[in-house]
């Protein structure tokens, strides 16, 4: 008589439990899970997405051999854009998280007066509308623009920079510095060919008009992990503040040896999100640059729109997705191993 | 209807998916096409007339008359309010069916997505370089006997533009040709004659090219769109006679080195140096004496430099003479449109002689009848040169999937300009693309 009652007690509250998740369940299912699956299986055919998918044939791994093995124009477009999110993703997520930090740890100082100004401020451009911002820098970046005049104001021999049309990566340009170009490069670094581009083409770094949207895009999002930071700040103990003071460990011991190993879980959040965030990226090509100038900020995501929406390649479009899931998947994993490691040591 | 659904709703998933997954956010309207007739520029629209979305109301649909849709792009509100006189006449003249213009400014999407969906609108621009893409997948309605008046009237190379496998598929809207505009005044200045060749035209760019004040001869963007004219100036082209791609040629190679020979030189800039959106622009803003550009500049300096005094001229001949490139739109009709036999009516109103005349009198876009060029050269003698291109223009368009082959193109030209790759190197590229997309 108990045992029965408990049971139907049990699954009234599976009952209970269930439908309270379905709504939520039934929305990952639909606009998630299922698209996900879609996307894998468009990934085997070679659907234009301009007629009805179920008409598109089976071509198997194709798509993936074109992308991946074949010496074909799929294969260095991709690996272009792989090199252009690579650099990005380099010079993004370490400069964001750093500068998250600093902001969180200014904006947590018990002592500093308008806090909530300052708050506000750094938080400011997350909540800003991408698009409007990208147009707003457009302005800023033009060869005549407030950047380019504010940097001749400091040092008139300054010659300008076209912001928005530079395709000159940043690392060839240091070694043009030393001398070393296109031209005057041994053979064995502009000749040996990897995966459709030259060690050469791998070597540039991102080009001028990536960085000026990496400075962009740190600007915004660091507003955003500075409050994940502010969070996790204020759940450190005061106690092992006060202990280090009276031990006599400086401001600086104190945030080496208690800030940042107790915001340890924050950082490999903050860091995890600064990659998926950064190997996404596509707003900002879309509004301000369409990927150009040579295509050195094409990023892999705006790739597959181009491949999807201008090429009218669905199938190929869904090869890279399904690649640059692999690729995030892949530095999440490296990255969490980094951390862990780090942790036992 | 059941499998429609089905697939509108994959259609959309995949389409979510592909945005979504691109980072957060709302993305924006992505830029249309400048003009009326199609202009294959980057050129971004915030600097040309801003674009409007917002569709103006047709006549109010009568009771019983069935809807046709036809969803294309915009780039003005005055472009939107004369397509819509045109359209209400139709509206007026029949009492079956209702039509409205509808542009959008994702097109490509809009369109991708429905045709996917099965869902397709009545009617639709299709652009010529795209419709290679629409006939490899087979989605465009063959006219039936009669649909389309007097076919021969069209000019032979914008009618082949629209003709796969002896068909003509759908009647071409309008056209735009390339030609070189100048600053009166510039060219007076500085005694330049308007260039009639190559050696001309460079001679006459470095004259006019002032770099103290930030002045230049001529503006011209790395853009394929304006670079192949001058490749078929050279006597090269991008296929041969049986469509091989057939661009890794010396006569390509002149053209190239030319073409980044002036920007080099520092007599033609990259718009965007002279803080420009697109040639366009700093041709207005009088920062550049010449551009290669097509009639839409002119609705477009009327509007936004009316104070600018300009002239046109034909495109200075290369080696081997005279070439510029046809930009044209088509009204094309879905295979498996619902009211075909009213998407015909439709097209056959818009692009009848009595439809063109009154579409193409408005001044925006030029007749792609022969029987109209005399009154249209009659009405606006200025525009004469663009109209005349029709006789020695090839069509902007090559094979399916021929974007990626242009965007290989764009970027070998900005590489080229950067010092980053060689003409040799680029036109090799360029091949291999080429190749690759039509292997695929």
């Amino acid at each position: 008589m108990a045992t029965t009652n408990i049971a139907g007690q049990r699954r009234q509250e599976l009952i209970a439990g269930y439908s309270f998740v379905a709504p939520a369940l039934i929305i990952l299912l639909v606009f998630l899970f299922i698209p996900m699956f879609f996307t894998l299986w468009m990934s085997f055919r070679d659907w234009s997405g301009i007629t009805p998918p179920a008409e598109s044939g089976a071509v198997g791994l194709q798509w993936y051999e074109r992308l991946l093995v074949l010496d074909n124009v799929r294969r260095t477009d991709f690996f272009t854009a792989f090199k252009n999110t690579f650099y990005y993703a380099l010079g993004v997520v370490p400069t964001q998280t750093v500068l998250a930090l600093l902001l969180a740890v200014i904006a947590n100082q018990q002592l500093l007066r308008f806090k909530g100004f300052f708050r506000t401020t750094f938080y400011f451009p997350s909540i800003t509308s991408s698009v409007a911002i990208g147009l707003i820098f457009l302005w800023i970046y033009q060869s005549g623009g407030i950047l380019n005049q504010v940097i001749k104001a400091v040092n008139p021999a300054y010659r300008n920079i076209s912001w928005m049309n530079d395709p000159t990566g940043i690392i060839h340009n240091t070694l043009a510095v030393f001398g070393l170009t296109l031209r005057t490069a041994p053979a064995w670094l502009t000749e040996t060919n990897v995966l459709g581009l030259t060690l050469w083409q791998w070597l540039s770094g991102p080009s001028v008009t990536m960085t000026a949207l990496m400075m962009l895009v740190i600007w915004t999002t660091a507003g955003t992990m500075m409050l994940v930071f502010l969070a996790a700040l204020q759940d450190i103990p005061r106690p092992l503040y006060e202990a280090a003071s009276v031990d006599g460990a400086t401001s600086v011991q104190q945030f080496f040896s208690i800030t940042v190993p107790m915001l340890r879980p924050t950082i490999f959040f903050v860091v995890t999100l600064g990659l998926i965030g950064t190997f996404q990226v596509f707003d900002q090509m879309f509004v301000m640059t369409s990927g150009g100038p040579a295509g050195t900020t094409t990023s892999l995501a705006y790739l597959i729109y181009r491949a999807g929406f201008n090429d009218s390649q669905m199938g190929l479009a869904s090869a890279i997705s399904v690649l640059l899931f692999l690729i995030i998947f892949t530095a999440t994993l490296i990255q969490r191993r980094i951390f862990s490691d780090r942790a036992v040591a | 209807m059941k499998k429609q659904i089905l697939y509108a709703t994959a259609a959309l998933l995949v389409a979510i998916l592909a945005v979504t997954a691109c980072g957060g956010g709302t993305t924006p309207t992505a830029a249309p096409p400048p003009t009326t007739a199609t202009q294959p520029t980057t050129a971004p629209e915030a600097t040309t007339a801003p674009a409007t979305t917002a569709p103006q109301a047709t006549t109010a649909p009568s009771g019983s008359a069935t809807k046709l849709q036809l969803l294309g792009w915009s780039s003005s509100d005055a472009e939107n309010n004369l397509l819509n006189t045109i359209v209400d006449q139709f509206n007026k003249s029949q009492t079956q069916y209702t039509a409205s213009f509808d542009p959008s400014p994702n097109y490509d999407q809009a369109l991708q997505t429905a045709l996917a969906g099965g869902a397709p609108p009545d009617v639709f621009y299709v652009d010529s370089l795209k419709f290679p893409d629409l006939m490899k997948n087979n989605v465009l309605a063959t006219p039936p006997a009669n649909a389309i008046q007097d076919p021969d009237d069209f000019y032979p190379s914008l009618k082949a533009a629209f003709t796969a496998n002896g068909t003509f598929y759908c009647p071409p809207k309008d056209f735009s040709t390339l030609a070189l505009i100048y600053n009166k005044k510039m060219l007076d200045a500085a005694g330049v004659k308007p260039p009639t060749t190559w050696d001309e035209l460079k001679a006459a760019a470095e004259k006019l090219t002032d770099s103290s004040k930030g002045v230049y001869g001529l503006a011209l963007s790395a853009d394929a769109a304006r670079w192949v004219a001058f490749l078929y100036q050279a006597g090269g082209t991008v296929l041969d006679a049986n469509g091989k791609m057939n661009i890794d040629t010396p006569e390509a190679k002149v053209a190239l080195d030319y073409y980044t020979g002036l920007l080099a030189a520092g007599y033609a800039v990259t718009p965007d140096k002279v803080d420009s959106g697109w040639n366009g622009e700093a041709f207005g803003k009088e920062k550049v004496a010449m551009v290669v550009e097509g009639n839409w500049m002119v609705p477009f300096l009327k509007s936004d430099f009316p104070n600018v005094e300009y002239d046109i001229a034909e495109l200075p001949a290369g080696p081997k003479g005279k070439a510029t490139m046809a930009f044209t739109v088509c009204y094309g009709v879905p295979k498996n449109g619902a009211h075909l036999d009213g998407s015909w009516q439709f097209v056959n109103a818009l692009t009848n002689k009595q439809g063109m005349k009154e579409w193409t009198d408005l001044g925006l876009a030029m007749p792609t009848r022969k029987s109209l060029r005399d009154g249209w050269v009659q009405k606006f003698p200025n525009l004469k040169v663009f109209l005349d291109g029709a006789d020695y223009s090839h069509p902007w368009q090559f094979g399916p999937g021929f974007t990626v082959v242009t965007d290989a193109i764009n970027k070998g030209i900005q590489e080229i300009a950067a010092g980053q790759a060689t003409s040799e190197s680029v036109l090799k590229t360029v091949q291999k693309a080429g190749e690759d997309v039509l292997a695929q």
